[in-house]
């Protein structure tokens, strides 16, 4: 707080009368000079605020077209037929998951034998009726397998052709812009009748309905007859991979009557565009069918990896926190407070390295190790996961954790520890039920605070997370945490540099960047808000 | 009871200790090799350099000749395989078959990445500086608690949240793109500046209101103004605080790259930043960075005994540059803490 004599400061640069020293003061646009500097000091303190306003200007000014162009594609999409061959797809695609099912339970059945000292032939011998089943129930799917391929590169055609055609029309608009009537004359525009076009694909409709009906025959028949496993205990596994294509099965008529409602010509609406973004399970970029921009995978993917750094950083930091202002003497604390500002000091760009050239073999290595079988997960193969960014960013986040905790337990009040003694409390009890209670809202918004480091940080995942975009399998339960993932800081920075400028793919990358600068603005608001609300009144 | 549940506390504390200081000591172990193994004599002043400070980056290679095992930078490979093909033609032998294997960057050294490094800290800290401590000086000394301020606050507040590489979009976003500086020192400069905005903000009012009010008190009441009392009589006793306080900020910018990937960083630039054609070419140049430069080393080259020196070598020297920083500061800052009792 500035003195409260401010304003009696204020009036010394206007004398009054009676000391009539007259000079003619300088003048600024109407200002002395003193108002000057106070007006420049003035427009100086607001400029965090403006650099908040810029950041946001720009990265809504670069993104904001996204969902316009992530429109157009999706209408491209759509008025091509790739999404009805994408309704066939996923079709195919359930049933290669089914067909995986199998090949589980035979790699189980192999184990097992195994196991039971069964050599490798005989094992095999004893699978054959079993392997023999497995391959009529792989080759039901070969004539929609077909189907698909065929219409795939019908839509791929259709979709090439319009594309091109509307670089055309970019480029004639472009040379007219310029005044070249003759080159752009030359240009000749094609327009694509899609309904006409279109017909190639729904005009199959009938082809489709005769492939399925019998393929849902073959699939009846082949569920009707289970072979009976050499392992008696994966049977009623099988007895699930039957009902699995139950459901399977049961979905087909609703397929069929969305491929029959499907109309190439349905509106694409904005909220399409935005969910396609906000709940999109895929990130698919540069790809030669249809590019995806779903923020789901590498939001997932951060949601992760803080979790795995608040895991051990936030025991870790409150710990030492508790351990330092409370139970460590003197020596110590002069020891260990700047040790770890120190270590809050070391770039993140060499932990990241650190995490490459030894973290990430050494954690594996780890994992690969007899005794600790047991911990879920282990042993893995993967050398850069989750884990492996989440254990350095842990270490980002402690000192973060720690200075803020600390300054929250030293901000309790002395009165109340002394009373806690005084009632003939123990150093322990008064830590655990007087001093951290009072301090936890300060506690709080140090692991909070914390969680915004962890989230933001770039180098560190971008160099240790292994960098494959896909949501973890969390059927295995936690063992998904030593999957190799991908974050919303990481693809800005692998990708920002070899897109095109103006670009689609470019502009998610921007929209991205708003996604994790208001994550961070929430983070801060949250954490302030929670100590304001909770703050001990001192007296 | 009590005391287990205190040793577990402690161990806490020392795991976070341990951990911070193997990573601190395995890059120092490994890297001061690649430093100090690249020192060599030379014939003029001060007889001796260390070509792995002094040297741009280069390609090794390494192959076998006459039966033996060659590590060599890529001037220095030329140069022998030209004098080798020489000496065999002149002796009317074949000229030798070289066969060797390369690694980008993995010879000479990391000149031009400390040259940039200082660069960006050097004109990115002058920026933060002026803006910070004249902002500074208005929230301390001016501003009487309102909406206002109280906005100000929460910008800073706020802007010190925001991730280092949302920084690195918005700088070449504004920057780079919108004002068509494309990938330059003062591109750099300004996302840098504007990054290390709320730490020298918040360090510099801290320093500012440690200045005891009988200071200022004092000087109004001979007649100064407003301004003659904060230029005579609080900056000079604040400006230590600011400087010591400030040096950890130049720890951030110096550490930081997500920033520069986009607005001021090369992977490779032949030219120093001083061999310019005229001067306003100086501010619109890439440069090469020591945090960018080792991004590239650790993600884009493979990881093998050739190119693990360079990688370490950098790491170590970045690392020594930073601690440095950082020790200073927190060491001054302690000196000054024990000076200055009003």
């Amino acid at each position: 707080m500035p003195p409260d004599h401010t304003a009696a400061a204020d009036n010394t640069g206007t004398p009054s009368p009676i000391f009539a020293i007259q000079k003619a003061r300088t003048r600024f646009f109407g200002l002395t000079f003193d108002e000057t500097i106070r007006v420049f000091f003035g427009g100086n303190a607001f400029v965090a605020v403006i650099v908040l306003a810029l950041i946001t200007f720009f990265l809504f000014r670069e993104g904001s077209q996204f969902f316009g162009q992530n429109r157009d594609s999706l209408r491209t999409y759509r008025l091509a037929g790739l999404e009805y061959v994408d309704i066939i797809r996923q079709q195919e695609e359930d049933h290669t998951a089914l067909t995986r099912y199998l090949f589980d339970i035979r790699l189980k059945a192999v184990v097992k034998l195994t196991e039971e000292g069964v050599d490798a032939a005989e094992a095999k011998r004893r699978l054959a009726k079993f392997d023999d089943y497995a391959e009529r129930y792989g080759d039901t799917i070969v004539p929609v397998r077909g189907l698909v391929s065929e219409l795939t590169e019908v839509a791929t055609d259709i979709k090439t052709r319009y594309n091109e055609n509307e670089d055309y029309k970019v480029a004639r608009q472009q040379f007219l812009a310029s005044g070249m009537k003759a080159e752009a004359e030359a240009i000749v525009v094609k327009n694509l009748d899609f309904s006409r076009e279109i017909l190639a694909i729904t005009g199959t409709f009938p082809a489709y309905e005769q492939i399925n009906t019998e393929y849902a025959e073959a699939l009846k028949a082949a569920i009707a007859e289970l072979p009976v496993l050499p392992v008696p205990e994966l049977q009623p596994r099988l007895e699930r991979f039957r009902e699995l294509n139950r459901e399977y099965l049961a979905t087909f008529p609703t397929r069929t009557e969305l491929l029959k409602n499907w109309n190439n010509n349905a509106p694409v609406g904005w909220s399409e565009s935005f969910t396609q973004f906000i709940f999109g399970t895929r990130w698919l970029t540069a790809s030669f069918w249809q590019d995806w921009y779903g923020i789901i995978p590498l939001f997932v993917g951060s949601l992760m990896i803080s979790a795995i750094a608040l895991f051990i950083a936030v025991p870790l930091g409150v710990g030492a926190a508790i351990y330092v202002n409370q139970i460590a003497t003197p020596q110590e604390q002069k020891l260990i407070k700047p040790a770890i500002e120190f270590i809050s000091a070391i770039p993140s760009v060499v932990l990241g390295f650190f995490g490459i050239a030894v973290l990430g073999q050494a954690l594996r290595a780890l994992s690969q190790w007899e005794a600790l079988s047991w911990v879920p997960g282990f042993p893995y193969s993967e050398r850069l996961n989750a884990l492996t960014a989440g254990c350095l960013l842990a270490l980002i986040a402690v000192p973060t954790i720690f200075t803020l905790a600390e300054d929250a337990i030293n901000n309790v009040p002395r009165a109340f520890k002394e009373a806690s003694f005084a009632l003939g409390a123990s150093r322990m009890q008064t830590i655990v039920r007087i001093i951290v209670p009072a301090a936890l809202s300060g506690i709080v918004s140090a692991v909070l605070l914390g969680l915004g480091r962890v989230m933001g940080e770039t180098m560190v995942v971008l160099l240790c997370a292994g960098n494959r975009i896909a949501i973890p399998d969390f059927t295995a339960g936690i063992t998904a945490f030593v999957q190799p993932v991908h974050t919303m800081t990481g693809i800005i920075a692998q990708e920002m540099g070899e897109v095109v400028r103006g670009g689609i793919h470019y502009r998610a990358l921007f929209v991205v960047g708003l996604v994790l600068f208001f994550i961070a603005l929430l983070l801060n608001f949250l954490a302030q808000k929670i100590v304001r609300k909770y703050r001990i009144s001192i007296g | 009871m009590e005391k287990s549940t205190f040793w577990v506390f402690r161990l806490a504390t020392y795991l976070i200790l341990i951990a911070g200081f193997s990573v601190f000591g395995d890059i120092v172990v490994k890297g001061s090799a690649t430093v100090f193994g690249a020192f060599k004599t030379t014939s003029t002043f001060p007889y001796f350099t260390n070509t792995f400070l002094t040297e741009a980056p280069e390609s090794l290679y390494v192959f076998e000749h006459k039966g033996e095992k060659r590590e060599m930078g890529d001037r220095e490979y030329r140069a022998f395989r030209e004098k080798e093909t020489a000496a065999a033609l002149a002796a009317g032998q074949p000229a030798p078959q070289f066969k060797a294997d390369s690694y980008v960057y993995s010879a000479g050294g990391i000149w031009p990445c400390i040259v940039g490094t200082v660069l960006l800290v050097v004109g990115s800290m002058t920026i933060a500086l002026l803006l910070g401590v004249s902002s500074a000086i208005f929230l301390s000394e001016y501003a009487r608690d309102g909406a206002f301020v109280r906005f100000v606050r929460l910008a800073i507040l706020n802007l010190a949240g925001v991730p280092s590489i949302v920084f690195g979009l918005f700088g070449f976003g504004m920057f780079v793109i919108y004002f068509d500086w494309n990938v330059s020192l003062l591109a750099g400069w300004f996302t840098l500046a504007f990054m290390v905005l709320p730490v020298v903000i918040t360090a510099s009012e801290e320093a500012l209101k440690a200045v005891p009010k009988g200071f200022r008190e004092g000087s109004l009441a001979l007649g100064a103004t407003k301004w003659q009392t904060i230029r005579s009589n609080v900056l000079p006793y604040a400006l230590p605080g600011i400087l010591t306080s400030s040096i950890l900020g130049i720890a951030r910018v110096a550490g930081e790259t997500a920033p520069i990937m986009f607005t001021a960083a090369y992977v490779v630039r032949d030219k120093l930043p001083w061999d310019v054609e005229k001067i306003s070419d100086f501010f619109f140049q890439g440069v090469m960075a020591l945090p960018y430069h080792i991004y590239v080393v650790s993600s884009k080259i493979p990881q093998n005994e050739y190119t693990a020196r360079v990688q370490y070598g950098t790491a170590f020297v970045f690392l020594g540059i930073v601690a440095l920083i950082a020790a200073s500061s927190i060491v001054l800052r302690n000196k000054l803490r024990g000076r200055y009792k009003w």
